[in-house]
């Protein structure tokens, strides 16, 4: 995948030399060129000097739909306007903001933009919004009969009951929107954008996303 | 951190929602709330060429709008709909206006 | 009208003073001490320490009731953020913001919850054009995103408005002459007003109009 890594800090560098590691095609973009030292030698991806939500900027680093876009500098407000550029101008869906201030991260969340807080932070978080990995499991257990999954509700299951997904084999034991977690009752409806986790039978995590589209197609 | 000097008495600021859901008619603007209605229009609304989708919410007492910044559709909003929108609004004209509210979707 | 302004630079205080002489109530917001210091204490304007880019120092300053938000800093990505929240969050009817970079120009609209950009460079340009070039036409304010433009001609000798009344120049109809700078007064221009040499003339254009505006007033 394209992946597009904007600010190279600690955090950035370290995200963009584990993508490289696993066989991504990565650009990492900061406004100063002192910076790529970070990413020391086995960095094999590409380095831009510039501001990561100018749409020139990001144009010349091969941007497309099909990219993903981490903004991880180390300012908040940096990272959703680089954010919301990808998303909006390049339609990038793939998108992650890193933010610090909980409170702004409630209101970017609304604008659809996933947010990481810092204080929380891992690469491995992080990297589950931009790199889908359809055959992981957060749990499984002893008996290996049931796994729990995570997944991002796109709009074709949006509006469908946590009942209906349960009867489809796709129980919902928690479910998080705009960064608030709930227990969800069978009749909340699910939304695009919500992060819900599913316990699914170990067997069956591959065929969880065609399950989520074809329970929305049935609804 | 805030030093205020001089400062005459002012409001404490939005007060978090009130769970409670009132009327179009009755909603204050500049205030948390939380209204219940039907999507009667949806809007593509392309401002400056990036795109936004502008919903019209519409109860027993009015209708209000609100745009969602950003994007073209979100799943599940289509007229007919009913929903539960929680925000600040803004007065234009003499209809609310609510930018990227939380929603909720009922059943139709 | 109560007005909040963001920023409490040379351009912030210049806003906050000449507003705070027409009756308004002002807050100005800043975060540098040491601009606090040595400003906060001067003056009838109320000053506030803290960032406006939180939620929590625009509820301090009651952003809630204001009738105006200025985000007036150095720095574009507040500007947008600090726009963004006051239009969201707060409901603020008419939110101004001040573009520092003219490559961020494109962002500064209803997207970012904008209803006024206010471009320095335009402005330092359009002072400095009227001190070396008089008799050109000068753009001064972007409103509505771009479709309407607040622009100034100072007309010359050679002008083919000069003698001619303001109702028979043949100005476009997306134009309207706001105001007229005659001997550094302010005249309200009147259909019957007879343009002289050396007025001032601020025309509001809409649409495509600027072109036949210009040829009206300039040749």
């Amino acid at each position: 995948m394209h992946v597009i890594v904007v600010g190279c800090g600690r955090v950035g560098s370290t995200v963009a030399n584990e993508l490289v590691a696993r066989d991504h095609d990565v650009v990492v973009i900061d406004r100063r060129r002192e910076a790529f030292r970070r990413l020391g030698s086995r960095f094999t991806g590409t380095t831009m000097t510039g501001v990561g939500f100018d749409r020139d900027v990001l144009t010349r680093a091969r941007i497309t739909d099909q990219s993903a876009v981490m903004a991880v500098t180390s300012g908040d407000n940096s990272n959703i306007l680089i954010a919301r550029v990808a998303r909006e101008t390049f339609g990038v869906e793939r998108v992650v903001a890193r933010i610090y201030d909980p409170k702004r991260a409630v209101i970017y969340e609304r604008l659809g933009i996933p947010t990481v807080a810092s204080v929380s932070w891992t690469s491995a978080r992080a990297l589950r919004h931009v790199l889908p990995d359809p055959g992981h499991s957060d749990w499984i257990d002893p008996t290996s009969t049931y796994a729990l999954v995570e997944r991002k509700v796109q709009a074709a299951t949006a509006g469908v009951s946590v009942g209906r997904l349960d009867e489809a084999g796709l129980r919902v034991v928690l479910l998080t929107r705009t960064g608030a977690a709930r227990l969800p009752d069978r009749a909340l409806l699910v939304q695009q954008d919500d992060l819900i986790h599913l316990l699914v039978r170990a067997d069956a995590t591959a065929d969880v996303d065609r399950a989520l589209v074809e329970v929305g197609a049935h609804r | 951190m805030g030093i205020l000097r001089r400062r005459r008495a002012t409001s404490d600021g939005p007060v978090p929602a009130d769970r409670s859901i009132v009327t179009i008619a009755d909603a204050p603007p500049r205030r948390n709330v939380r209204v219940c209605g039907q999507v009667t229009r949806m809007r593509a609304r392309p401002t400056s060429g990036l795109p936004a989708l502008a919903v019209s919410i519409s109860d027993d007492s009015g209708t209000a709008i609100a745009v969602w910044t950003g994007r073209r559709a979100i799943g599940g909003v289509a007229l007919g709909r009913r929903l539960v929108i929680e925000g600040v609004a803004t007065r234009r004209g003499d209809q609310l206006e609510f930018m990227n509210p939380e929603y909720t979707l009922l059943v139709r | 009208m109560k007005v909040v302004i963001a920023g409490a630079g040379s351009v912030g205080r210049y806003m906050a003073d000449q507003l705070h002489a027409s009756g308004h109530e002002v807050t100005l917001v800043d975060q540098t001490p040491a601009v606090f210091d040595r400003f906060g204490s001067e003056g009838p304007v109320t000053w506030f320490l803290g960032d406006a880019c939180e939620v929590a120092t625009l509820d301090a300053v009651s952003v809630a009731d204001a009738d105006v938000l200025a985000a007036v800093t150095g720095d574009d990505e507040d500007n947008l953020v600090i726009a963004l929240l006051a239009k969201q969050e707060f409901g603020v009817p008419r939110v101004v913001a001040r573009v520092n970079n003219p490559k961020n120009e494109w962002m500064f609209n209803e997207m970012w919850g904008v209803d006024v950009a206010v471009s320095t460079p335009h402005l330092l340009t359009a002072v400095v054009e009227e001190a070396v070039n008089v008799g050109s036409f000068v753009r001064l304010l972007s409103l509505e995103g771009g479709d309407a433009r607040l622009a100034e001609v100072t007309l010359t000798e050679k002008s083919p408005a000069i003698g001619s009344a303001i109702a028979d120049l043949g100005l476009p109809r997306e134009s309207t002459v706001v105001a007229l700078i005659r001997d550094r007064h302010v005249v309200v221009p009147r259909g019957d007003t007879v343009l002289r040499p050396n007025d001032e003339v601020l025309v509001l254009v809409t649409g495509d109009a600027e072109d036949d505006v210009r040829r009206v007033l300039v040749g």
